[in-house]
């Protein structure tokens, strides 16, 4: 089958199961029992107050000409009203995304890079010492559990030892400032950077080296390389330029994927950490009954992970000759 | 990536560097901001927004309480009304009801002179609108005249006993910059919902500070204002300031981390409620004090009484008896609260009936039990293992069979989630297993908030639930609000259904009386019916734990509901001693 | 939470599938174990697993020594407040008096009870819906594996948060079969591509034409070829379900009926004890990484055993 029908395939079914997540969720946010103007405990608000507000946010629809409304909207780029902020879902989430892209793609591409590396070097030491403790080291990290590990760092690197600000993402006290250059402020968000994005390298670095080992392992026993080294080449060579490109594969697509996810921001990094991106808010969110946030938010996530998963095929298709479609 | 032939290791190392440079070069920057300072004050969470319409959020209201000002305020010791951007209490005319106010001098911060026109436009704009929250308080406002620009006059529908704390307690907006925005709002197709959503990014009040910056929901800077009215002024018997040159709200995710904040001196307050596990080791620090403030807030279990079997008094009564009181708040508030007795809470010294009692306080657990069985028993519930034995030993018992002789059906007991509160979840919890004890056969459940809402406020689908009100209005009024039986319907506040003709008369007669002595009475009364009745039981007012580092500033003024009050931001003064910094 | 599964058309090569034979098992199980056991990641992890079972089972012991061991309703009469390891409280009190100990033992029994079934359960529906979909041709296949792409797109963690949020039924068992019902698809599509390939070996075909169901077939020929793979998942799966339980407890999501180590960390953080009671903070957080390594290093150790090509599947949280 030729590449571009098969991607158009793959494009219009993505669509497909968007649009069902879409569906899904926009009755499942309006069958859950309260809104957001029935949480408001103000023994201020009359009932009819309530009714007039209930009436404004346009709550007081039957849910299926809500949803037609909805779609005739998502079709014109309007995505909704915050019910919490009453701003414009996408100037939220606009806001958002960059910081969560920030941190987590940084932190998706270190531990990737980190894993790939000591997978590699594991794999080449198979059975070995060093080969044992860094699995093992992998495994230990990786089974971290985030918040708990999260705040401790915060309490022995920022409290203790004071060598990072206590999260959030800049120091107001510096940005309230009126000549702080740029440059100052970039590293002000560095700075803040920093723990949260070693925190993730700290839980994530580990499953890239298993993927990494585990592939390298397996490419160490195709036939190239057991031609290479017939031809009598370096070992160096044979790891670095032989063996680890093809072993990275799987790592890349996961990657591919991972970076996809990061959209998502965790919601456990972002709250722990007061990073405000789009994990964090969306959880918010949810909790606020402002359903237009937390559609807006879930729809893009939904959004990038399809079209990611359409680009690690694509992907797989470029870097293996041996794939085939159909 | 993997081309590169060097040293493996090497790659790491390169991170490392980074990592240690990112270490190294952040402080570096930080250090520059030694000068001038404004007062630092760690936030729970964002501020929802500056349009004072929306904001319906605690956050918000601490931010724009610093800029928008009501009429009247509230006296931080006797916690009556005092003129606040009034002159003088307002004159009253009993005869054709009409209340007179004089103005201030004073003026915006954007330096536009803050008239009667002002406070016309603000009434004129709740009730256009039916701006929720505040529609309500203005509703027996008939007219609003503006016969000089420093006098505004209102003529009310019918006598109403808390015109000045409600009403006249309502920020006031300049007419100036939301004249246009209300114009738009009113042409559009739901009037309401395009004010509520006006963005609002400049912000223009008379308070003591005015907006400076807001980045990012980081932070909120808020600056001196220069034109604030009340500087230098002494108003309720303290001389006013602000003295400082600022105010920077800073948001943290979580409150141990805003704690830890405060500790490192990050911030010099942390506007939120500390929880007693820090107290021990904040109480150590010198540079941090500890206070801790009674407030206005209800915390109570309610029944729904239009079904069995809660509609049995002597049930609740039983349930009421078994509660220990004194077990949530030693153990589960640790001890930073104080068990309730009547509705209105203890803080409330104007309208807190002190005669009301907790049935069953100071008694032990054995001791509930039996006081309970014998309310039960001699109501006609019965046991095949009963949960006292006949000599008196406490056993465990049956199942509760009820006078009819079937077995009570498994009660919910609904409680907020424990992410949201988790005292109120685990007082849950502990209520269930007290009523095991005599044979109640009762389960918690943790629901979401709105969830809870709507079962119990709208569909009235419910045994039991625990609620609390964290921030009631001085005024007694929610008595009325709460447990006339003309709120009884569906989304109405009586969520338990509660009616009794005697209530509702004096409730009606308590909001009309204008005589506050009389009012008083009338309020102790309901609040001993409703102490007979139990459609609640008040379970706890907690005490509100707030802490402030004293190296820097000084001067917070403590007041029902907390330090964190106009007062106290008018009064901070920065202490300029030596430079020397004690802390962490 | 990092919820990618490594996945792709040709992410998995196929291996050679082993024939079936019913006697087979017994003894390879004893031999498989053997070999587990002399890994020395699977060793480790064996013994690590050893040790939470014991606790698991240990936990009904503290509430019969006397009540106030009770891990949820159980508090020390003379203490009202948090204190620190004595000999009556081995690893001290929580906030209002309770064991901390005994709630550690409890926890590790949630944790099995929340690992294992919502791993049962999401094997079952992922072999079945694989193999179905890999035996059942292009309709049936399109349909469930669109299906598995709309379940996977979805972070977990945030759907299950979601839900309990919305609905606010947080009991543990609900809270067990959300995970399951969102963790299928990964299974599903392994499985799949395993079925795919046996489809047309010559003993399925001999099974075809000696006249056998499809049922049966699916059953009988493909089930055991796929057993040990689905059973390999399941120890990634018990560790996922662990993990986004404990997350949800933490962020107060969680089933507050249950004592789990989530729920416990919960109560430390939301009670201002985070940086005050080392003794409460430490073992829950520790004991959740611990019980996933040990379904960790068993899962590794048993790739080894079962197939060593198998090492696809992306470690998930």
């Amino acid at each position: 089958m030729p590449m571009g029908r098969y991607l158009l395939g793959r494009v219009a079914e993505s669509v497909l199961v968007f649009f069902v997540i879409l569906t899904v969720f926009f009755f499942l946010f309006r069958l859950a029992p309260g809104d957001p103007v029935s949480r408001l405990v103000d023994p201020g608000m009359t009932p009819e107050e309530a009714a007039l507000l209930t009436a404004q946010l346009g709550l007081d629809q039957p849910a299926g000409k809500q949803y037609l409304i909805f779609i005739a909207n998502f079709f014109r780029g309007h995505f909704g009203v915050s019910f919490h902020y009453g701003r414009p879902v996408a100037e939220i989430i606009a806001r958002r995304l960059p910081n969560t892209i920030l941190l987590f793609t940084s932190a998706v591409l270190i531990s990737a890079l980190a894993g790939i590396r000591l997978g590699k070097i594991a794999a080449w030491r198979k059975g070995g010492r060093l080969d044992t403790w860094m699995t093992i080291g992998a495994l230990v990290c990786h089974t971290l559990f985030l918040p708990w590990v999260a705040l401790l760092l915060i309490w022995l690197l920022s409290f203790q030892v004071g060598w990072f600000p206590i999260t959030g993402m800049i120091s107001p006290e510096l940005w309230i400032v009126g000549d702080v250059t740029w440059l100052e402020k970039g590293l002000d968000i560095l700075h803040h950077l920093a723990l949260p994005l070693m925190t993730l390298f700290l839980i994530h670095f580990g499953s890239y080296l298993l993927i990494m080992r585990g592939s390298m392992l397996e490419t160490l026993n195709e036939d190239y390389i057991f031609t290479a080294r017939a031809k009598g080449l370096p070992e160096r060579v044979i790891r670095e330029r032989h063996a680890a490109p093809n072993a990275a594969l799987p790592v890349v697509t996961g990657v591919a994927l991972s970076l996809a996810f990061s959209i998502n921001g965790g919601a456990l990094t972002e709250t722990v950490f007061s990073w405000p991106g789009i994990g964090r808010e969306l959880v918010f969110a949810v909790s606020n009954n402002d359903y237009p946030l937390a559609m807006g938010c879930f729809l893009l996530i939904s959004a990038v992970v399809l079209a990611a998963n359409i680009v690690v095929d694509l992907l797989y298709a470029l870097l293996d000759p041996r794939i085939r479609y159909g | 990536m993997a081309d590169n032939p060097g040293h493996p290791i090497r790659g790491l190392r390169l991170l490392l560097i980074l990592a240690m440079a990112l270490t190294i070069a952040g402080p570096a920057g930080c250090r520059r901001t030694d000068g001038e300072q404004p007062v630092r004050i760690g936030l729970a969470e964002p501020p929802r927004t500056l349009n004072i319409w929306l904001a319906s959020d605690a956050n918000s209201n601490k931010v724009l309480s610093q800029i928008y000002q009501p009429l009247y305020a509230m006296d931080p010791e006797t916690l009556e009304p005092v003129p606040w951007l009034a002159a003088a209490m307002p004159r009253h005319d009993p005869v054709d009801n009409t209340y007179t106010v004089v103005l201030r001098p004073a003026r915006w911060s954007d330096g536009t002179p803050l008239t009667a026109t002002d406070v016309a436009f603000t009434g004129h704009l709740i009730q256009s609108f039916n701006i929720p929250r505040y529609a309500a308080k203005w509703a027996p406002v008939a007219e609003i005249e503006v016969p000089d620009p420093q006098t505004v006059v209102f003529r009310l529908k019918r006598p109403c006993a808390n015109f000045i704390d409600g009403a006249l307690a309502t920020p006031v907006v300049p007419a100036h910059r939301w004249a246009a925005a209300a114009e738009a709002a009113r042409r559009s197709e739901k009037p309401l919902a395009a004010l509520l959503n006006h963005p609002v990014t400049d912000p223009v009040g008379c308070g003591p500070f005015m907006l400076a910056g807001y980045e990012r929901d980081t932070y909120l800077h808020l600056r001196r204002n220069p034109h604030f009215f009340a500087s230098g002024h002494t108003i309720a018997g303290l001389s006013l300031g602000p003295h400082i040159d600022g105010l920077l709200f800073k948001v943290y995710g979580t409150s141990d981390v805003a704690v830890l904040a405060l500790k490192k001196g990050d911030i010099d307050m942390f506007w939120w409620s500390i929880q007693p596990g820090y107290l021990q080791d904040l109480e150590r620090m010198p540079a941090i004090e500890v206070i801790a403030s009674r407030r206005s807030a209800l915390y109570f279990m309610g029944f729904n009484l239009r079904r069995p079997p809660f509609n049995d008094l002597a049930l609740r009564r039983a349930v009421a008896v078994l509660i220990d009181k004194a077990f949530i708040v030693e153990r589960i508030l640790q001890g930073q609260g104080a068990p309730m007795t009547a509705v209105v809470p203890a803080g409330n010294r104007t309208w807190h009936n002190s005669a009301v009692s907790s049935p069953g306080a100071g008694l032990s657990r054995p001791q509930r039990i039996r006081a309970a069985h014998r309310i039960l028993h001699d109501a006609g519930y019965r046991w095949q293992v009963p949960p006292v034995d006949d000599g008196g030993r406490i056993q465990a018992p049956t199942p509760v069979l009820l006078p009819d002789g079937m077995p009570m059906d498994r009660i919910t007991i609904l409680t907020p989630p424990a992410d949201y509160d988790p005292h109120r979840a685990m007082s849950g919890m502990m209520i269930q297993e007290w009523l095991a004890d005599v044979g109640i056969p009762a389960t918690a459940r943790p629901m979401s908030f709105s969830a809870l809402l709507a079962t119990v406020k709208s569909r009235h689908d419910f045994d039991a639930f625990i609620l609390g009100y964290g921030r009631l209005p001085l005024d007694p009024d929610y008595l009325r609000t709460f447990f006339h039986s003309a709120n009884a319907g569906p989304g109405g506040w009586n969520m338990s259904g509660y009616r009794n003709p005697r209530f509702d008369r004096l409730a009606d007669r308590s909001q009309r009386e204008g005589d506050p002595q009389q009012r008083r009475r009338i309020v102790f009364q309901m609040q001993a019916i409703l102490g007979e009745d139990l459609p609640y039981i008040p379970l706890y007012t907690p005490l509100l734990i707030e802490a402030v580092r004293t190296d820097r500033f000084q001067g917070w003024v403590p007041m029902l509901e907390g330090i964190g009050n106009r007062w106290s931001f008018c009064r901070l003064r920065s202490v300029r001693a030596d430079g020397d910094r004690g802390g962490a | 939470m990092n919820d990618a599964e490594c996945q792709g058309p040709g992410a998995y090569q196929e291996p050679s599938p082993a024939a079936p034979a019913p006697s087979f098992w017994r003894a390879t199980w004893r031999n498989n174990f053997r070999q587990l056991v002399a890994n020395p990641v699977g060793r480790i992890g064996v013994v690590l697993l050893a040790l939470f079972a014991l606790m698991a089972a240990a936990s009904f012991l503290p509430p019969l020594i006397h009540p106030m061991y009770h891990p949820m309703t159980g508090v020390d009469p003379l203490i009202a407040h948090s204190t620190g390891p004595s000999w009556r409280h081995w690893l001290g009190t929580d906030f209002i008096g309770r064991d901390i100990f005994s709630q550690l033992l409890a926890g590790s029994r949630v944790a099995f009870m929340v690992g294992v079934s919502a791993a049962l359960v999401s094997i079952l529906v992922g072999t079945a819906v694989g193999m179905v979909a890999g035996y059942g041709g292009r309709i049936v296949d399109s349909l469930l594996m669109r299906l598995a792409d709309i379940v996977m797109v979805m972070p977990t963690l945030l759907v299950v948060l979601i839900l309990a949020s919305l609905f606010g039924r947080l009991d543990i068992w609900t809270i067990v079969l959300l995970i399951a019902l969102f963790r299928w698809p990964g299974v599903a599509r392994v499985i799949r591509s395993r079925t795919l390939s046996l489809k047309h070996r010559p003993f399925i075909d001999a099974a075809r034409i000696a006249g056998a169901s499809h049922g049966r077939i699916i059953l009988r020929h493909i089930l055991p070829n796929v057993m040990p793979l689905a059973l390999l998942y399941m120890t990634f799966r018990v560790t996922s379900a662990i993990i986004i339980e404990a997350a949800l407890a933490f962020l107060g999501f969680g089933d507050p009926a249950t004592v789990s180590w989530g729920m416990m960390l919960q109560w430390v953080w939301k009670t201002g004890h985070m940086f005050q009671a080392p003794y409460w903070l430490l073992p829950p957080g520790l004991c959740i990484s611990l019980l996933t390594l040990s379904f960790y290093m068993i899962g590794r150790a048993l790739e080894d055993v079962i197939d060593p090509r198998l090492r696809r599947e992306e470690p998930d949280a």
